[in-house]
């Protein structure tokens, strides 16, 4: 697979691994998680996000296209005609319209990620993530094998839910997975993602015994996955499994809201509060009586 | 010995610099001294002598104090500017023959450059003052002029120049006496401790930590506060301090607490001061060995600045290859606990500069940082800078838009414009704007040089001469001639805006053709009113410097280039060389003021970019991609000196592993040869938050270009510019 269709790509993000990294997202995931912080990047084609804020509803989109209307002063948009051609991007003068799901081959890929590679030294790297990067693992493959002939430190963003094959096309070249743990029970985890984590866990399992460096990650979300059930159950299920070098903390927030407008999707995000450091820490306690070592992402 | 603590004597110290009373019966008031200061023009007398015998009655008459609340005495010039010597300059000023007068107006006015004679960027030679002490460097002084006269050197000119530094040196030992008389007079033990102290540098050179903070102190008084010459830098405190503390300690001295407290109380003279620009002190780097420079003194220093949290004395920290990582993430973890008044200068970068110009990697390792993030050559030879003239990097899009013509003054400014038609390509609209450019930096040049010929006579400079001793050895004042290098310093304004402007007009104009120049020139005219659909499109328009895209990185390489070579080595009026710098102070404000829109964007009036950063919002690309933009640079284009601003949100330099990566960040800039470094940790909703209630937001600073303020005391249009910036930075 020389080509997959992306969202982003974030640079200094330390927040994807180790060190100073790039990371790229790739579009497409089969979990619907209620908190997801990239909707853009949930299906899999090419989709046209509306910041409508900063429109001023100058109309230069519906000059080029159809779906566009500016109505009574008001933006209308014919979300279930547009084909994503991206000619209204290129028109709109403010920026108000971004295409997500653009297509980048390895090539692309390769020397947009390796135009940073002077911070990658002594611990950074790259790191594919999403969306679910294994849903195009051949793309990753080819594109962590470029990458590890050039001396880069990789990694993979993933949430599990995907067919093992995925995980052994791109073992060889990934250095450590960025393992998403979000809820120990099948029938929550369907509840909170949309579908159970069965196959998530098996694969963590199969995952740990080849031996690569596994950081778990779990995003913590008031009120839906920080009840101390939930952290025992996930405490006894990742305790065994010793190629897990940590698991971190990471709080909820709701930032990624108006990005459920842009893209036309109904916002799920849980109108909750962010949970602050103290709480993260307790937490972190609950899962370090099984003997894991735990990162508190606010500490 | 504790005389008291820090926080008893805190509200003396506020008010020590700001609204001091003193004793009536010591002297006189400042205002009283101004006035009377200009009887001294009318002596007849080389100025050497008439600033020297100036200096001689600000010293014997002024108000002092030695308050047992302080370890430093006070004095009745608290206010420096207008300090009671500026009035006799003013009078010296106008004996010189001026010739570039009319361009001087026309270039301030207009804002193509803004020029006023620099008395702000020199820094003496401390080791020397170190070594020998108030009485020594008169002693020193006084066996040089007799040299000259053995030698048969010792013209009229050169005697004077000697004679001005015997009144000057001469009159600070009677002040120093003066202040003992004061402070023996209050029968109080800090008093008395600050008498014995005050003895012996009227003996000779210090003889502890404490006569050294006392020395550092008293230097700056009487050439920043009475001649008139600024201190621009106390320092590498870590270096000179070291061989005190520890020989204090180890001795019985004093104990750490005492020189803690002693410490505070010295640092805090500058707090009280209070200077928006800062007073620089720089920590680190290497010795002359290669050898690190970080000692337990430099952890002591900045343990105790960062519990001072005062905005100055700012804090310069020089980093090189072998500074420990322990000690960088000390540094910017204060930072991000918004201590924004440090800033990182690279020796890496400052060694391919220096270098590329002739000079030593010594030199680059034992260089002073002063100033903003400015560095010069101390210790086997010594360089005086000036900077003088902001080059408006912006102005030449004004011009060439309206047919030459300065829209504030209405006059004609630089180089004939061609009609616009005629510019066929985008290289023939390049080769306009830089000569525009050129003809601008030309008439700075002009202008500058017609004064800086003069400045021992505007400015003779008594204190400060003795410290060089270059100065000494050719007999010639060590700001105006007399360092071994004399070097004034053109500094650009909206580096980064005129990159954006030329990226929009290649890309716009000539390879998309969306609009026509002469479009382009109506819109700009009409300040984009009318033209808001076009004015949105550029807002848009993300081809802009701070994002690594290469091809709009090498116009900041040709710019570089031409501005570098057309400027540096030329020589000065000063018997030394021009060099360029890409460092605006605060004239991206002022400047930007003073100009019409331009293609990037900007409103008529807007400030510009500052020093080698982008525009306001125009990196959307990442800290890494916006380094990568500056490192397009060789930053030995810019010998004046080369600083890049980074914003960044807490969140991507939190806990341990943000540390790591902000260090990483670092060394990678400065093993590019970047050359200085300045960050603000910032969130947009912290920073509205202390808008709105800015009594809880007391501390939080700002460092704004070189200096840094308190976010809660800026204009609200200057916070609202900060709080635009924080949100253009994604977490």
């Amino acid at each position: 697979m020389n080509e997959a269709r992306y969202i982003d790509i974030k640079r200094f993000a330390v927040h994807d691994g180790p060190g100073i990294r790039t990371t790229l997202f790739l579009k497409g995931c089969p979990l619907r998680c209620i908190w997801c912080h990239n909707p853009e990047s949930r299906f899999p084609q090419p989709e046209l996000a509306i910041h409508y804020p900063k429109c001023t509803c100058c109309g230069e989109c519906a000059k080029v296209c159809s779906c566009h209307a500016i109505v009574n002063g008001v933006h209308e948009f014919k979300r279930a005609n547009c084909k994503a051609c991206g000619k209204c991007v290129d028109a709109c003068p403010s920026g108000v319209l971004e295409l997500f799901g653009k297509t980048i081959t390895v090539d692309e890929a390769a020397e947009k990620l390796l135009e940073d590679r002077i911070f990658y030294a002594d611990g950074g790297g790259i790191t594919i993530s999403g969306g679910e990067p294994l849903l195009h693992s051949g793309f990753c493959a080819d594109l962590l094998k470029r990458m590890h002939s050039e001396g880069i430190h990789c990694a993979i963003d993933t949430c599990g839910n995907v067919p093992w094959s995925a995980f052994e096309a791109v073992l060889p070249y990934t250095d450590i997975f960025l393992y998403d743990f979000k809820c120990a029970d099948s029938e929550k985890h369907k509840q909170l993602t949309g579908c159970g984590n069965e196959l998530i866990l098996e694969n963590l399992k199969k995952l740990n015994a080849t031996g690569k460096e596994i950081e778990i990650r779990m995003i913590m979300v008031p009120e839906h996955n920080m009840a101390e059930g939930n952290l025992k159950a996930a405490g006894e299920f990742l305790a065994p499994l010793k190629s897990i070098s940590a698991v971190r903390l990471l709080a909820y927030h709701s930032l990624a809201r108006s990005k459920f407008q842009a893209v036309g999707h109904p916002d799920t995000m849980p109108d909750v509060p962010s949970p602050d450091a103290d709480t993260l820490e307790h937490c972190a306690d609950i899962l370090r009586t099984y003997g894991v070592k735990v990162i508190n992402s606010l500490k | 010995m504790i005389f008291g603590t820090y926080a008893e004597d805190e509200a003396y110290l506020w008010k020590k610099f700001q609204a001091p009373e003193f004793d009536p019966s010591t002297g006189i008031d400042q205002d009283t001294a101004a006035k009377e200061i200009i009887k001294f023009a009318e002596l007849d007398a080389p100025p050497p002598i008439i600033k020297a015998r100036a200096f001689e009655f600000l010293t014997e008459k002024l108000q002092i104090e030695v308050d047992p609340h302080d370890f430093f005495p006070a004095f009745a010039c608290w206010r420096r500017r207008p300090c009671p010597m500026s009035p006799l300059l003013r009078e010296l000023q106008k004996r010189v023959p001026l010739r570039q007068i009319e361009l001087w107006g026309l270039l301030n006015q207009s804002g193509a450059s803004n020029i006023w004679i620099d008395f702000d960027h020199s820094v003496p030679e401390w080791d020397e003052i170190i070594r020998l002490g108030f009485p020594g460097l008169l002693k020193n002084a006084m066996d040089w002029r007799e040299k000259h006269r053995e030698n048969g050197t010792l013209d009229e000119k050169i005697d004077a120049y000697f004679e001005g530094i015997r009144i000057t040196y001469e009159a600070i030992l009677r002040m120093l006496e003066r202040l003992i008389e004061r402070a023996q007079m209050h029968k109080n033990d800090r008093c008395d401790f600050v008498a014995a102290s005050l003895l012996r540098l009227h003996d000779g050179p210090p003889q502890n930590f404490f006569d050294m903070l006392q020395l550092i102190y008293l230097y700056f008084i009487f050439s920043e506060h009475i001649d008139h010459l600024q201190v621009r830098s106390l320092g590498n405190l870590d270096w000179m301090l070291t061989p005190f503390y520890d020989r204090d300690l180890k001795n019985g001295t004093f104990t750490d607490e005492q020189m803690r407290e002693m410490f505070d109380h010295f640092f805090m003279q500058w707090g009280s001061i209070d200077n928006y620009w800062g007073q620089p002190v720089y920590f680190g780097g290497t010795k002359a060995d290669g050898s690190t420079q970080i000692n337990h003194l430099t952890y002591w220093l900045l343990e105790e600045a960062a519990k001072l949290h005062l905005p100055t004395p700012k804090i310069q920290i020089k980093i090189a290859k072998n500074t420990p990582d322990e000690f960088i993430d000390k540094v910017t973890a204060l930072i991000r606990d918004q201590h924004q008044s440090i800033v990182l200068v690279g020796e890496e970068g400052i060694r391919h500069i220096m270098t590329s110009h002739g000079l030593t990697e010594e030199d680059a390792r034992t260089c002073f940082i002063s100033g903003c993030y400015e560095f010069g050559c101390r210790g086997k030879i010594h360089s005086t800078g000036t900077g003088v003239g902001h080059l408006n990097m912006l102005k030449p899009f004004e011009l060439i838009f309206n047919n030459g013509i300065d829209k504030q003054t209405g006059k004609p400014v630089g180089v004939a414009i061609p009609p616009l038609t005629s510019l066929k390509s985008f290289d023939d609209f390049y080769r306009l704007y830089i000569r525009e450019l050129f003809w601008i930096i030309d008439a700075n040049i002009k202008v500058v040089d017609d004064f800086e010929q003069y400045l021992d006579w505007i400015n003779p400079t008594n204190v400060f001469s003795p410290t060089i001793p270059n100065s000494l050895r050719t007999g010639r004042d060590a700001f105006a001639t007399g360092s071994d290098l004399n070097v004034t310093s053109i500094l650009t304004t909206g580096f980064g805006s005129a990159i954006d402007a030329l990226s929009v007009i290649e890309e716009l104009v000539y390879t998309k053709n969306e609009l026509s120049l002469e479009k382009m020139a109506a819109a700009l005219n009409a300040n984009w009113e009318g033209h808001e659909t076009l004015h949105r499109r550029i807002v848009s328009f993300k081809n802009r410097y701070g994002n690594g895209i290469a091809h709009v990185d090498r116009f900041a390489q040709m710019l570089s280039r031409s501005i570098g070579s057309h400027v540096n080595g030329r020589p000065n009026a000063r018997g030394g060389e021009w060099k360029a710098s890409v460092h605006c102070a605060k004239q991206f404000i002022h400047e930007g003021a003073k100009t019409g829109a331009t293609p990037d964007g900007r409103f008529a009036g807007e400030e510009t970019s500052k020093n080698a950063s982008p525009a306001m919002g125009a990196d959307i690309n990442g800290v890494t991609a916006l380094i990568r933009s500056a490192l397009a640079i060789d930053a030995a284009s810019f010998p004046g000196d080369f600083p890049l601003d980074v914003m960044m949100h807490p969140s991507s330099v939190k806990g341990a592993d943000g540390l790591a990566a902000w260090r990483k960040l670092i060394r990678v800039y400065f093993a590019g040869n970047g050359a200085a470094i300045h960050f603000n940790i910032f969130d947009a909703e912290e920073l509205k938050a202390a808008q709105k209630n800015p009594e809880k937001y007391k501390g939080l600073q700002i460092r704004v270009c070189g200096w840094n303020v308190r976010f809660t005391e800026m204009a609200k249009s200057e916070q609202n510019m900060y709080i635009r910036r924080a949100e253009n930075i994604t977490q």
